[in-house]
């Protein structure tokens, strides 16, 4: 296969191309769902192909095939080249890309017990289990549950016209847990998820009562947990909501495809300071068995510690090959592609917040009436806009500096630089349990985020019960 | 795919092969698909791609037990494999006694206009070009908009067979343009997106996307924060068919006879206000999300799910109308799943200006997501695209603001439909109107 690559990447170059690479890629995942008692449904998956990018004059030009079939790897050549050929009567912005050192490596990663090691009815046999704790934990009250396992593993060969040679194998299994509760008059849910780069250890590593008796007990919580208030609060973010706030209000604004298309509100704004002083958030693909980790990128740049914020001030942004090339910087590792037949973009993998000094006691003292917001569930963002909305799924009414009444089914709204300049406290704890996939142009990539607890003022919740006067909300 | 055998020769020979294994029951789609996709980024070209790839999707089941594989590619001993490990994982499975049977046979016409021979006969320069235009067009209006999104086409054909004798094969095209728009001036920025899409390059204006999206952007432009009231909220067609598509995706079989659907037990209860009447079409001619026959060969129909209020039908597989006694509705998948296709509310009598005239004070809520909690039915969403309206005007766009109410309550208290809709191949999208919502803004 090495040869095939090489071989395309010496056509592109006579053929006129400035650059091309050429990435075959293998990828396999097994999954098991257990719903209701029962093993339903097995599943495997898998493909194979290649992509083909040539940068041709101004213009990039991308096909791809699901066969090594020389024939039709060739034929990806030929189309690549014509797609190129064919836009560059059109290009406004003329493509670039950075001079890379020629890396030859490979990294196979091991994992603690590949996934094959374990049988499928042993995982099976431990899913079940999970679920069985979870329903035990829930009682009469459950109505449904379901227990997702899945493994698989990735294989991808990377050459470019830089003469790198790359070879990866990579692993990752992620499990997720949810109960459904009725208290005979509303219906609730309890999720939790993990995820990490690594093969069938997580089963060994999941204890059933921080995963499925947690998400039991969620649920349970929240049948008797009361409609959030709406309104402008000073809100208390767990360490999830704090990583749906990095990847979400501030991550995807610091992918620098977006800011070079102007579509940024960081645009124009390195090195201004932008949080409140002592937030610092960091994107990072080599934290060991993270979720998001990698050790190349899909343009075979070493990942690294990215650092977007430090102490306040907006220090740098997320690159690939070509948006390095237009900043005049260094490619940061971040340029990910989904499969073969998808160009890599700028991503995040690993984003977070590094601690700070406040103990949560003291964080909780000085809210006089506010909310704290726990189990984030999803967000996202408009970049043009800074805009921004985080889910958690469960709540707390804080009064008096203690927590109070638990809420139900939370959504906050706000602008990413306001919400920035509004934290005033950040927690000397950390977390980083958000595993999932991230979504930008069509493409999914494993990410995880996370954080220390934090305070941010004046956020806007939506929530059903009453709503609080203007401007009689907090502290 | 060689010359001498067809997507549904492929699928059969599947099919045999996993019945010699040992499944009971077994169905399996084999297909491809070819795509060209134009990226704009910055208001110019950025890159142009194209794909084409085979699958095989193999379903089995060993006493009710289901096991699934799917591969990319069409080579034969990548196929072999996949089949058995379909028929071995079934085996493995727990034996569900809910499962019943894989559908018969059901032969249905062919739903026209589901293949376009233009859009299929289009390559990269026709492509380019609707993007060229549309990048034209928005500068023309604003030459310092700045442009992004895809002009994407697609050409797909495929093939489904199954133990029970179903063996059916089908083609389709898709022409999509996508753009989204932002203009910033001084410390302000307009943003909005806009689309069309189609299986006939006829029933599209692809060159007018940007001009609605600039034309979008103009209009966020000088948003301001609102204070906390409860308000009329006007939805119009893409924030509408955002909730419509949501509730009636809600009406999944699966997740009601599995306990865990905010409308569970309502089938046959009102839920909402009676001028609410969704009718999900998966036969409408030329319709983005039509056919004959859904992804396991089951007949698709016209289904009334929701009638003057009342949730009249779910949405069934073959799976889950074994486990209810009842027929398919046709809107399985061949994942196992239930999906909706096009649906098409009943019109009011008002049309959207009026609808929005009577407003005293209100949001009109221009596009965005509304979704529910799939279990509680809470609903905690931001005002994403939302105008302030005042006695019936439009005054300015709104920021930071969210919506808080229980997906009953909004339903309830829907009081107008619009007899006017944006109009998509399949889709019809009015405007509602909803009383008394609870909105929290900054002010």
């Amino acid at each position: 296969m090495e040869d095939l690559a090489r071989r395309l990447c010496d056509q592109a170059t006579r053929r006129g191309a400035r650059f091309a690479d050429v990435r075959i890629l293998y990828r396999t995942a097994d999954s098991i769902l257990v719903q209701d008692t029962r093993a339903d449904k097995l599943a495997t998956a898998s493909d194979r192909g290649i992509g083909v990018r040539v940068l041709v004059g101004r213009c990039w030009g991308f096909a791809s095939a699901d066969s090594l079939n020389p024939r039709r790897a060739e034929q990806c050549l030929d189309d690549a080249l014509a797609l190129a050929k064919a836009s560059a009567r059109f290009v406004s912005d003329p493509a670039m890309i950075a001079e890379v050192e020629p890396i030859q490596a490979e990294d196979r990663f091991e994992p603690e017990i590949p996934a094959a090691a374990i049988g499928l009815k042993e995982k099976i046999a431990r899913l079940l289990e999970y679920e069985r704790a979870g329903r035990g934990a829930g009682g009469s009250a459950v109505v449904n549950s379901i227990v997702r396992y899945s493994d698989g593993r990735r294989e991808e060969l990377l050459v470019n016209t830089a003469g790198a040679c790359i070879r990866t194998d990579t692993g990752r299994a992620v499990c997720t847990c949810m109960i459904v509760a009725s208290d005979g008059r509303i219906l609730q849910r309890g999720v939790e998820n993990r995820g990490i780069v690594g093969g069938a250890e997580l089963l060994e590593r999941t204890d059933p009562d921080e995963f499925s008796v947690r998400a039991a007990n969620k649920a349970l919580g929240l049948l008797k947990a009361k409609p959030a208030p709406a309104g402008r609060f000073t809100v208390i973010f767990h360490p999830s909501i704090t990583g749906l706030l990095v990847h979400e209000a501030l991550g995807h604004n610091a992918e620098a495809d977006a800011v070079w298309a102007s579509e940024s509100i960081l645009e124009g704004r390195l090195g201004d300071e932008l949080a409140a002083p002592g937030v610092s958030i960091y994107d990072d693909s080599t934290l060991p068995g993270e979720f998001g980790s990698f050790a190349y990128d899909s343009e075979g740049t070493p990942g690294r510690r990215r650092p977007i914020i430090e102490n306040g001030r907006l220090v740098g942004f997320l690159h690939s090959l070509e948006t390095a090339a237009k900043f005049h910087t260094d490619p940061t590792g971040s340029a990910r592609a989904e499969s073969y037949d998808c160009r890599p973009i700028p991503r995040m993998t690993n984003t977070f917040m590094a601690p700070g000094d406040v103990p949560f006691g003291q964080m909780l003292r000085g809210v006089e009436r506010g909310i704290y917001l726990e189990d984030g569930h999803w967000g996202y963002v408009f970049v043009q806009k800074g805009q921004f909305i985080c889910h958690a799924g469960r709540a707390h009414m804080i009064e008096k500096g203690k927590i109070g009444e638990p809420l139900r089914d939370v959504s906050i709204a706000s602008m990413t630089l306001d919400t920035l300049k509004n934290i005033d406290a950040v927690g000397a704890d950390f977390e980083m349990k958000m595993p999932g996939m991230c979504g930008k142009d069509g493409q999914s990539a494993p990410t995880d985020c996370g954080g220390p607890h934090v305070r941010v003022r004046d956020v806007v919740v939506g929530g059903q019960a009453g709503l609080l006067p203007v401007g009689g909300d907090a502290e | 795919m060689s010359e001498s055998e067809t997507y549904l020769n492929r699928a059969s020979r599947c099919v045999e092969k996993a019945v010699r294994l040992g499944a009971e029951w077994c169905d399996v789609a084999a297909g491809s698909s070819r795509d060209i996709a134009v990226t704009i980024e910055k208001s110019g070209i950025k890159a142009a791609d194209a794909g084409q790839g085979e699958s095989v999707a193999i379903r089995a089941y060993v006493r009710g037990g289901m096991g699934y594989a799917a591969v990319s590619g069409s080579e034969p001993r990548d196929v072999d494999e996949a089949v058995e490990r379909a028929v071995a994982l079934a085996k493995e499975a727990t034996p569900d006694p809910d499962f019943r049977s894989l559908p018969s046979p059901q032969p249905a016409e062919e739903v026209e206009g589901l293949f376009d021979d233009t859009v299929a006969g289009m390559n990269v320069e026709d492509v380019v070009k609707i993007a060229a235009a549309n990048i034209q067009a928005g500068l023309a209006l604003e030459s310092d908009v700045k442009l992004s999104g895809q002009v994407v086409l697609a050409v797909s054909e495929g093939a489904l067979a199954s133990s029970a004798g179903v063996a059916l094969e089908k083609r389709g095209t898709m022409i999509e343009a996508a753009i989204e728009a932002t203009l910033r001036r001084d410390d302000d920025t307009g943003y909005f997106y806009d689309f069309d899409f189609g299986c006939h390059l006829a029933d599209c204006e692809l060159d007018k996307v940007a001009e609605a999206a600039v034309a979008g952007a103009r209009r966020f432009l000088g948003a301001r924060r609102i204070g906390s009231a409860r308000r009329t909220l006007v939805l119009g067609p893409l924030a509408a068919y955002s909730l419509i598509g949501a509730l009636v995706a809600a009406a999944d079989a699966e997740s009601i006879q599995r306990g865990r659907s905010y409308l569970c037990d309502k089938l046959g209860e009102s839920i909402a206000s009676e001028h609410l009447t969704i009718v999900d079409d998966g036969l409408i001619r030329r319709g983005l999300r039509s056919g004959a026959h859904d992804g396991e060969g089951t007949r698709r129909r016209c289904l009334t799910v929701i009638e003057r209020g009342t949730l009249a039908s779910l949405l069934h597989n073959s799976y889950t109308a074994g486990k209810a006694g009842t027929e398919s509705t046709g809107h399985g998948t061949h994942s196992g799943g239930i999906s909706p296709t096009n649906l098409v509310p009943a019109l009011g009598e008002k049309c959207a200006a009026d609808i929005l005239k009577e407003v005293t004070e209100g949001i009109y809520l221009e596009a965005g997501s509304i979704r529910a909690d799939p279990a509680s039915g809470d609903i905690s969403a931001s005002i994403d695209f939302g105008f302030y309206v005042k006695n019936g005007e439009i005054q300015s766009p709104v920021e930071s603001a969210m919506l808080g109410a229980s997906i009953f309550d909004l339903l309830k208290n829907l009081d107008a439909v619009s007899s006017d809709a944006r109009v998509e191949p399949g889709l019809l999208m009015p405007t509602l109107r909803i009383h008394d919502v609870q909105i929290a803004g900054t002010e």
